[in-house]
């Protein structure tokens, strides 16, 4: 019976998920799989990835397709992992064996550690979205890379923008408290922060990881308070960072600005929308587009068009990654996974949307001018103060309403 | 008889078939294998022994946590590693043990309690940087070494887990003709008779978790050298808990291979799921609910309730 | 907070013995309703109360009918799994309907302060406190002075004898089944105005309100609600004195032992089972 039950079963996944895809092999198109995990706890998030998947899969084949390889169309293979280890690995290895050439995602790192090693057995080019653990393109892989800023990029050259900021309104920074989920993602940024103190010359003075699921956060708070920090940095996720920001509020925290670090809510134009006098002048780092380019209008446009919603960082982050496979795809000439490793590999995209130089990669696959844009809620809409070259306001600072 | 060489057939097929099937495959099946392992192992406590552990992330952590941390620090080869961690799961598993069953925790009190000392272990792991925080901890990308339980390929590790998945059928078999099994079924029946009739319960019980808990630990150590990377929510969190006692209740708790039969239905009912139904989140999880709660509905003795249906009484609810 | 919600747990494990992993979902299902109503028809969210309570008590004994009745008979750890898997449906269809994005309600007293003494007090969780307390003592002279309330009582405590002495004994459980799931509802409409609402939002309160349930001694809402109490300053005492985010650690270990030494709960007498 096990064995009966066994082929059934087998036979008819295989009739759903690999059959077809031999047929659809006959047309032109080329291939790309992403793994996300479009249900479970990051289910929101990771479908605003996939919008800015499909919105650039769609205008690339809009505008003709892979030129150089005779007008070929992008096809976007889904995979879901319902952020578990081993759905991100059946689901790498199911798309591999329908022959995509690249694969894209995975969002959480903890899925990316396992799904790497299936890319580089397998020799297929596996480019990060989301995930910001440090560590993922290290150990000599070849097949891994990296488009946003990593954990270390985003959270000290975040810190810098704050320092600069500061410095320019002639206020000077010496405290500063971080509060930070106390998952991978938190605990990286957390990492960086603190270890950044020395050579930015500010100290930590209260450093407090908390549990996601914490629905109550005054007595930590009231601990920040009383390590009488200049500066709040938070890493979160969209509800605690939200009920931090409330309670901070409540409690009159006395610091001069509250900045999130890649936060989930403080730049997300739907909290900010929700929330309006509880949002205005947060501060966050964050993945973002260059709010000076056209192109960056004419794609926020259409995606507000398309998706009767406003572009998200997650948004940029994903239309951006599909724009530079597919430059890399008309460079290599083919969809070959190991033509396109090499063209990749050798990208150097300057027409982009996003607040950088242009996109290269370095030895381990990290884009090496991979920028965090500093942004502040001005009216109601996030708007990027800093970097300078990129900023489109002024930044409010020190921010009146947190001095308590 | 005919039961017999059917199992035969079933199991000629899972060792010569997967070199031939396509990596998604034994993808799969390499999962099947694992969760058919992890449910064998928590059927001895909680389907022999009727003692409903919902924390068995606790043994799997340690174990995962305790092979890499001795691979990562001292050199030491996983395979010695796994004992060591089996070990220490088995002296975690008497502890957690003793103290629930010294003092009466019987039915959903044990549940809970078990619940809380792998959330407790969950917590620590988080907050300790010594054995990796958060960031969990990494299994470099080394040159592969069977020594090391590194392979190059799937099919080594399938195969070591089908080995795992075996043993754990085979000495579930044992132990069902054991004194020791005759001892946890009376217990679990009806534990104060059991007493009465001169069982041995709070020994018998512990000696079931030491075996449920060491094998759960080797498990543990499979998990990370195969997928390379462990942190705290993976291992101890409650998802692995729920994952082992799914396997074995819908297959059918108290038997050889409910377990593993469970394994061979669930995790392809949510792979066919998913593949049915893509682009539209959520929908495959609602339907591996609707299953669910379908087949406890119908089946209230899993999948090998199917099977013994006719001759053998239905077992007495536990109340 | 999780005195609320652990009331409606309690009343479920007291009489139907089972643990109950949906409640986290009903909780979910009743803050979405919560959120609708405000959103579309502006209904303030304690208003909502009238509409969510009702409309859970009747969902909840359609549950108990249809999921849980027929199983009266099957072994514990097989209701324990119906819950897990109705509790997985539970939240994939609100993933499904609404979508996995979070939502805030923010009625014009959300944001409402005042310190007093040292503490901060928020209006909001003022409210949902005191409402959790009205609840409690409605529950609790319910089930004293009325016929339903004796008979569910007497389900709790001695099954068999209630069977004898002619009590309708599936009536009984779905009444107490519906209770239980609408006062998560309700206590979802209370703490939606300071919380957020997304499918997966009832699993914070999940193993917490076992916690209380457990502290406060099964099917004992004033031990629940002071279970609730309990886990609160456990939590904001540990979150001080303890570095990181350990202050998990000392509701876990506050519950282990309880759980060994006072199974019948803090404040009841005896033992457990």
């Amino acid at each position: 019976m096990n064995r009966r039950a066994f082929l059934k079963t087998a036979g008819a996944v295989a009739a759903l998920g690999v059959v077809p895809s031999i047929g659809r092999a006959q047309s032109r198109e080329v291939k790309l799989g992403y793994i996300l995990p479009v249900t479970g706890p990051l289910a929101f998030e990771a479908q605003l990835s996939l919008n800015g998947l499909q919105l650039a899969v769609d205008e690339i084949n809009g505008a003709g397709g892979v030129k150089a390889l005779g007008g070929a169309k992008l096809a976007l293979l889904p995979g879901d992992t319902q952020q578990k280890v081993e759905l991100g690995n059946s689901e790498a290895t199911r798309l591999i064996d329908q022959g995509v050439s690249a694969l894209i995602g995975p969002f959480s790192s903890l899925v990316a550690y396992s799904v790497r090693q299936i890319t580089e057995k397998n020799k297929t080019p596996f480019v990060l979205l989301a995930a910001v653990a440090d560590n993922l393109t290290e150990g000599g892989l070849k097949y891994v890379f990296r488009v946003q800023p990593n954990g270390k990029a985003m959270s000290t050259l975040t810190m810098n923008n704050m320092l600069e900021m500061a410095k320019a309104a002639n206020v000077a920074i010496k405290r500063v408290a971080m509060m930070h989920e106390d998952g991978n993602f938190g605990t990286t940024m957390g990492n960086h922060v603190e270890a950044f103190a020395g050579q930015l010359g500010y100290a930590m003075v209260q450093r407090i990881p908390y549990s996601l699921k914490s629905p109550d956060f005054t007595a930590e708070l009231s601990k920040v308070k009383a390590s009488r920090p200049d500066l709040l940095v938070i890493s979160g996720y969209y509800g605690d960072s939200k009920i931090i920001a409330e309670t901070a509020s409540k409690l009159r925290i006395g610091v001069h600005a509250l900045v999130g670090l890649a936060n989930a809510a403080y730049s997300n134009p739907k909290f900010i929308a929700d929330n309006r006098e509880l949002t205005d002048h947060l501060l966050d780092g964050n993945y973002w587009h260059n709010p000076q380019s056209a192109r960056a209008k004419a794609v926020f446009a259409a995606y507000e068009k398309r998706f009767n919603s406003t572009l998200t960082s997650h948004g940029v982050q994903a239309y951006t990654v599909i724009h530079v496979v597919k430059d890399a795809l008309e460079r290599a000439g083919s969809a070959d996974r190991d033509k396109l490793r090499d063209a990749l590999a050798r990208t150097n995209v300057t027409d982009h949307i996003l607040p950088q130089d242009a996109i290269k990669f370095d030895d381990t696959g990290e884009n090496v001018n991979a920028t965090p844009a500093l942004l502040q809620v001005q009216g109601g809409k996030p708007l990027v103060v800093g970097p300078a070259r990129f900023a489109e306001a002024k930044p409010v600072f020190p921010v009146p309403k947190w001095h308590g | 008889m005919g039961a017999e060489v059917l199992l035969g057939l079933a199991l000629g097929a899972l060792l010569l078939a997967p070199p031939f099937l396509p990596p998604y495959f034994l993808e799969i099946l390499i999962s099947v294998m694992l969760f058919g392992y992890l449910g064998a192992a928590w059927n001895i406590l909680g389907g022999y022994a009727g003692q409903f552990s919902f924390g068995h992330a606790a043994y799997f952590g340690i174990g995962a946590y305790t092979s890499t941390l001795l691979f990562l620090n001292l050199g030491v080869t996983p395979w010695l590693g796994m004992l060591a961690g089996g070990v220490l799961a088995a002296a975690f598993g008497l502890f957690a043990g003793y103290l629930s069953f010294r003092y009466g925790l019987r039915g959903p009190y044990f549940s809970l309690v078990t619940l809380a000392f792998a959330e407790m272990l969950r917590v620590v792991a988080v907050n300790t940087k010594a054995v990796g925080s958060s960031l969990g901890l990494v299994i470099p990308n080394r040159e592969p070494a069977a020594v090391n339980f590194i392979f190059a390929g799937k099919l080594p590790y399938y195969y070591v887990i089908l080995a795992m998945a075996l043993a754990a059928v085979w000495i579930t078999r044992r132990l069902e003709r054991s004194k020791l099994g005759y001892s946890l079924l009376a217990i679990r029946e009806n534990e104060d008779a059991a007493e009465a009739a001169g069982v041995d319960a709070l020994g018998m019980k512990l000696r079931a978790m030491a075996l449920s808990s060491f094998l759960t630990a080797l498990g543990g150590t499979f998990y990370a050298q195969y997928f390379a990377y462990i942190d705290p929510t993976i291992t101890f969190g409650p998802s692995v808990s729920i994952q082992g006692l799914l396997q074995a209740i819908v297959g059918g708790a108290g038997t050889v291979l409910g377990p593993v039969v469970g394994a061979f239905v669930l995790t392809p009912v949510s792979e066919l799921s998913r593949a049915a139904i893509r682009g539209r989140a959520g929908v495959d999880v609602m339907l591996y609910g609707v299953v669910l709660v379908l087949v406890i509905s119908f089946l209230p003795h899993g999948l090998m309730g199917l099977r013994r249906g006719r001759g053998n009484p239905p077992r007495v609810p536990l109340q | 907070m999780y005195g609320l919600v652990a009331c409606g747990l309690s009343l479920i494990f007291g009489v139907l013995r089972i643990i109950n992993f949906a409640h986290g979902a009903v909780m979910m299902l009743g803050m979405y309703t919560t959120y609708w109503l405000f959103t579309l028809l502006k209904v303030d969210p304690y208003l909502s109360i009238v509409v969510t309570g009702p409309a859970f008590f009747v969902l909840g004994m359609v549950i108990q009918r249809t999921v849980i009745e027929p199983n009266r008979v099957a072994a514990e750890h097989n209701q324990l799994l119906l819950t897990l898997g109705l509790a997985l449906f539970l939240e994939n269809l609100a993933l499904v309907l609404w979508q996995g994005d979070f939502r805030t309600v923010r009625p014009p007293y959300a944001g409402a302060s005042f310190v007093l003494g040292e503490a901060l007090v928020e209006v909001p969780r003022l409210v949902a406190c005191g409402g959790a307390i009205v609840m409690a003592l409605a529950l609790f002279a319910f089930l004293r002075t009325t016929d339903v309330g004796k008979a569910i009582r007497a389900l709790a405590e001695e099954p068999e004898g209630a069977l004898l002495m002619g009590i309708d004994v599936g009536r009984i459980r779905a009444v107490a089944f519906g209770i239980g799931s609408g006062c998560v509802a309700v206590a979802g409409a209370l703490v939606t105005p300071f919380f957020y609402v997304a499918p997966d939002v009832g699993e914070s309160f999940n193993i917490m309100a076992f916690v209380v349930v457990v502290l406060g001694g099964m099917g004992n809402f004033v031990g629940a609600l002071l279970g609730g109490f309990i886990v609160g300053l456990a939590e904001s005492l540990g979150a001080t004195l303890l570095p990181g985010s350990l202050k998990q650690l000392v509701v876990f270990a506050l519950f282990v032992l309880v759980l060994l030494f006072r199974p019948a709960g803090l404040f009841g007498g005896g033992r457990g089972r």
